[in-house]
């Protein structure tokens, strides 16, 4: 801790410690409200000056909601979704990236450039078909209609691509001529290979997934079937004055996603400068 | 003995059609190999990316509430939206919120990448909590800051222990696009800081130490060295928050539903609610090939002025 301070030589120094320090904390303001509030009563919530510690601490600001609508079916449905589309993701990613990077055929870079030009269309320019498209194949309120549209990833494709490329011909060379089968070249020798990016694109994936906001909203309609964050939302527009259970609930949502990236922050923060853009 | 070299090249010749024929075989079987391999990738892009697109163009020629037949209108649709000052007000807030939130978003980004570049005592505690409001999800992140900007959130509470004016800033037309602006500027400034510091950490070490063997005050290595070098990296972090600013549409849908009178409905709002509480699906459809048009047109502006993205990586 004194060696740590010991680095501290210089006034400069000093005051960008000082404005680090203040410009931290009210960063963090909001969330320290959003927590307090969790625990208040009601009648305490707009009361001045502010009580950032409740006079009595309510628990029932986070059962009741619990019990009152399913917010644990909401959280499973979110788990379950956000997951299963990033191995979706994740395996059409690489299985993409290894034939654009690796394999020869008519058309292979038509495909690709194809592919990476879907980037430029926004998700919010196409809900309308998207909508019809997903309804027409009988999969609205379904899990396949949550997870399968959300299942590849045009950065996804050019990410594996661009390591595979870097990866040695004669790796792949020297298991065709033992014998190896293509899937299995693939399966034990491209994946594990590639594991740190692909375990990047898995983190950044699950994120992008597990925040989704607008797709789940048009297709998943049936209280049952919503995700956490279209869940809480309706909870908000339903419950918008009980600030208290409100702010219970946005801390049990966040509580999660927080955990996972206190475990896996430098991951976390390296696949964000990794992949440097947003779903 | 001509016998034997006609053998001889005989054999010759069926080894090397052989071997030919198995080369391509060998070939073919790579070509249908990788052809598979790209099958799931290609299938879901042609059915729920290039399909829909191609639709959104189709029926945004239509007049289309998904239970009658669809009524071809030729362009009517489009003279509908653009003679409606809700649909013109709703692009200039669109434009007025990317703008409004990346630009104090970029630089404090910035300032903030210098800052936990240098020397500070638990750099790596600052980054990370900087970051935190980045994992959190928009939903939530609105959810809290509308609480905050209630009329007597947190936000007025501070306003008024200074003695200043007090709106009532979700219902006040004049107020209401900082609220939604404020914290989305919160949320997403610890992404770019991430950005900034990527870019600054791949300035390799030795031009900074050779320019302080030649004397350079650490002012003329910042202004000859990081700025240069940051270009790239910069140029790419206003072009990608652009695009995320024009597509905005958790903040104003969840803390005012594009309100008061229409004051915050961005672009992605209007369509959303032109289609599926109006039921208008080609009129919606129009708008949304103006919001793809506009999003097009800046990602071809910037590959021509800073070459594809695939330079800047």
């Amino acid at each position: 801790m004194t060696k740590r301070f010991a680095q501290v030589q210089n006034p400069l120094q000093i005051a960008l410690l000082i404005g680090i320090i203040i410009q931290t904390m009210v960063m963090m303001v909001p969330l320290a409200y959003m927590l307090s509030t969790s625990f208040k009563a009601q009648n305490e919530v707009f009361l001045l000056p502010i009580r950032w510690i409740p006079a009595e601490l309510l628990v029932e600001n986070y059962t009741t909601p619990l019990e009152e609508r399913p917010f644990l079916r909401w959280f499973f449905n979110s788990a379950f979704v956000a997951t299963s589309s990033t191995i979706l993701v994740v395996l059409t990613s690489a299985l993409a990236g290894y034939s654009f990077a690796k394999f020869k055929y008519p058309g292979r870079d038509f495909l690709f450039w194809t592919i990476l030009a879907t980037m430029m269309i926004p998700l919010e320019a196409m809900i309308v078909p998207l909508f019809i498209l997903v309804r027409d194949l009988g999969w609205l309120n379904t899990y396949q209609g949550l997870i399968i549209p959300a299942g590849g990833s045009a950065f996804g494709i050019f990410l594996m691509r661009q390591h595979m490329l870097a990866m040695p011909d004669e790796l792949i060379e020297a298991a065709r001529i033992d014998g190896a089968s293509e899937v299995g070249i693939f399966w034990r020798i491209v994946l594990p290979v590639n594991q740190p990016a692909l375990s990047a694109l898995g983190i950044f994936a699950f994120m992008w997934n597990w925040n989704s906001f607008l797709y789940p909203l048009l297709v998943a309609n049936r209280d049952e079937m919503r995700t956490l964050p279209i869940g809480l939302a309706s909870f908000e527009s339903a419950y918008s004055t009980n600030y208290p259970q409100l702010m219970a609930v946005s801390v049990l949502a966040i509580l999660p996603v927080l955990l996972v990236f206190f475990v896996l922050q430098n991951k976390f923060i390296e696949s964000m400068a990794l992949t440097g853009v947003k779903g | 003995m001509a016998n034997r070299t006609d053998r001889l090249s005989a054999q010759r010749i069926s080894a090397r059609t052989i071997l030919q024929s198995r080369l391509f075989t060998y070939r073919t079987r790579q070509q249908v190999w990788g052809l598979l391999f790209a099958l799931p990738a290609v299938t879901l892009f042609a059915v729920f990316a290039i399909y829909p697109i191609i639709q959104t163009f189709y029926i945004s020629f239509f007049d289309y509430d998904l239970v009658n037949t669809p009524d071809y209108v030729g362009m009517g649709n489009y003279e509908t939206i653009f003679d409606s000052p809700i649909f013109i007000n709703s692009i200039r807030f669109t434009f007025v919120y990317a703008f409004g939130t990346y630009i104090p978003t970029l630089i404090l980004a910035l300032i903030l990448a210098l800052t936990l570049n240098a020397r500070l005592p638990f750099r790596g505690f600052w980054r990370m909590m900087n970051f935190i409001p980045v994992v959190i999800s928009w939903v939530v992140v609105s959810v809290v800051w509308k609480l905050m900007f209630h009329r007597n959130g947190l936000f007025n509470a501070g306003l008024d222990s200074l003695g200043l004016m007090t709106p009532d800033w979700l219902l006040s037309t004049n107020y209401a696009p900082f609220a939604i602006i404020i914290p989305s500027i919160w949320k997403e400034l610890g992404f770019y800081m991430v950005i900034f510091l990527a870019g600054l950490q791949n300035i390799p070490n030795v031009y900074y130490e050779a320019s302080k063997i030649d004397g350079a005050s650490s002012l003329q290595s910042f202004r000859f060295i990081t700025v240069p070098l940051l270009r790239p990296t910069i140029a790419l972090a206003i072009v990608i928050s652009l695009i995320e600013g024009l597509k905005v549409f958790i903040p104003p849908f969840v803390m005012t539903q594009g309100g008061p009178a229409g004051t915050t409905r961005v672009m992605a709002l209007i369509i959303y609610q032109t289609a599926f509480a109006n039921g208008r699906f080609g009129r919606a459809s129009a708008m949304a090939v103006i919001l793809f048009l506009i999003i097009l047109s800046i990602t071809l502006i910037q590959n021509r002025l800073y070459g594809t993205r695939r330079d800047i990586y």
